[in-house]
């Protein structure tokens, strides 16, 4: 492939792709650079109970978020391809592009007020269910536009005049088609849900080992004991890459 | 079993699709729905499939009314234009399908599989998946899965609007012998009038969502029934005349 940077136009435009690219990058690594020789710091961090509380709680609850994502994703993925009626663009809009822009601190307050009276604020529950609402729209877009693509590809109806049911359409065609979307969503979710942090700190509060996520022990620790922090974001965002870049080598298409 | 499409009317919107459409294909013919693009046959094709409902009128397979029953009801098989085979699936998972789910064991899917795949000649081919097919190896592999399910009906949408000019008298050669060996009432939906006037028993001309003509190649050529048709095969009396 020739590619056209050979102009004074084609050479701005690259040089400028090359800023926000080089820009990208170091903000992703710049925190490998800072941490520079205090590598000792990020060690002894891993020693430290409530850094693992912080770092099980986090995994454990954004792993929750994300099965939990996939599972309800299928059926609101299901009606959004093929329930008929006007206004299902705004109701995507509702499901999908409010919660991931809503402000979190706010969505944390609203559940506090919503279920703050059941007993479920400052429990791992709350967890739970701050980083569901910011992150599983991630699972409900993938698996709603692919489920869309393979209606459109006419599979369906195919199906059903070879006698399937729903559930076959389901089972046989839609979720074996949309395996790797899912996945990707499940990717982008987990995510979201390991980085979420206001929801979770004004609704579930920050207890060690119950509640006190990896970003809540950052916020909390970041003006009184600096190097915890960034070894904590350290450990995070080496958690974070890697699982993006498996999920993503999974989730690779096939046909 | 023969099918019978009565006072069939559809719209979309404004626009009427399908326009009081009268149609009467007879058991084990091969009937060929030929009028240029937008003139409402794909619309027809699935109606009859019921994967659209009619606004009005009536269709029948046999003495079995069936306008409102489901897809998954109608006992149709239907190979779209672009032959819609699951891309996860293998060959013989392909042909499979409707089998499985009809709930026939083992041994009998495994039958009339390899039967089919005798038929339409693609022993040796089960394992593979449809990304490493031919298009006309497709399209042998939707007529066998369609033809699985022992269909009352069989609906081919442009069969061969997706094979190489080099193979397609010898695609429309097989089909036809297929047809005929398997006995099943078949409708096809063509912009191509020759390729119409080689498959069809019958042809069936539509025109602005209606049916403007009805008849054997022979006796459209012979007697268009007004300048419409009679522009709309215009091609086929050259050949026509050649023959």
């Amino acid at each position: 492939m020739v590619i056209y940077l050979g102009d004074k136009f084609g050479f701005t435009i690259s040089l400028m792709a090359f800023a926000v690219i080089i820009y990208m990058l170091v903000s992703i690594f710049y925190l490998y650079v800072a941490v520079g020789e205090h590598w000792n710091l990020v060690l002894s961090a891993l020693l430290d109970s409530r850094v693992h509380g912080a770092i099980f709680i986090s995994i454990s609850s954004a792993l929750l978020v994300g099965f939990l994502a996939i599972v309800s994703s299928i059926p609101v993925a299901y009606l959004l391809t093929y329930m008929e009626i006007r206004g299902k663009e705004i109701l995507e809009t509702f499901l999908i592009d409010i919660p991931q822009t809503f402000p979190p601190v706010t969505e944390g307050l609203v559940y506090l007020l919503m279920f703050g009276r059941f007993g479920l604020a400052y429990t791992y529950a709350a967890v739970i269910i701050a980083k569901f609402y910011v992150s599983a729209p991630f699972t409900i877009s993938f698996a709603s536009r692919r489920f869309r693509e393979i209606k459109e590809s006419g599979m369906d109806i195919i199906a059903r005049s070879l006698g399937a049911k729903t559930s076959h359409i389901l089972t046989k065609i839609l979720l074996p088609l949309s395996a790797r979307d899912l996945i990707a969503g499940f990717s982008l979710t987990w995510a979201r849900a390991m980085g979420e942090l206001a929801a979770t700190l004004v609704f579930a509060g920050a207890i060690p080992w119950v509640t006190e996520t990896l970003p809540v022990l950052i916020y909390l620790t970041s003006s009184e004991s600096p190097q915890v922090a960034i070894a904590a974001s350290v450990i995070m965002e080496t958690l974070s890459i890697i699982s993006l870049l498996l999920f993503k080598f999974i989730a690779r298409r096939r046909y | 079993m023969s099918l019978y499409i009565r006072n069939v009317s559809k719209s979309f919107g404004k626009v009427k699709v399908l326009d009081k459409v009268e149609l009467l294909v007879e058991q084990g013919e091969l009937m060929v729905i030929m009028g240029p693009s937008g003139c409402g046959k794909t619309t027809l094709l699935l109606v009859i499939l019921g994967a659209l409902r009619p606004d009005e009128g009536q269709i029948w397979i046999g003495d079995r009314e069936i306008t409102n029953l489901r897809v998954e009801e109608r006992n149709i098989g239907y190979v779209p234009q672009d032959f819609g085979l699951f891309p996860h699936l293998s060959v013989y998972e392909n042909i499979a399908f409707g089998l499985k789910i009809r709930g026939y064991s083992k041994l009998e899917i495994d039958s009339k599989v390899r039967n089919l795949l005798r038929i339409v000649n693609l022993d040796g081919l089960e394992t593979r998946k449809p990304k490493e097919l031919s298009g006309g190896q497709r399209q042998r592999v939707a007529l066998a899965r369609a033809l699985a399910i022992n269909p009352s009906l069989l609906l081919l949408d442009e069969p061969l609007s997706n094979i190489d000019e080099a193979t397609k008298s010898d695609v429309i050669e097989k089909l036809k012998d297929l047809q005929k060996e398997v006995g099943i009432t078949t409708i096809c939906v063509t912009h191509n009038p020759e390729d119409a006037f080689k498959l069809g028993n019958r042809i069936a001309i539509m025109y602005l969502g209606r049916i403007i003509q009805c008849g054997k190649p022979e006796e459209i050529l012979k007697e268009p029934k007004n300048e419409v048709v009679k522009r709309l095969v215009a091609s086929m009396y050259i050949l026509w005349n050649k023959a």
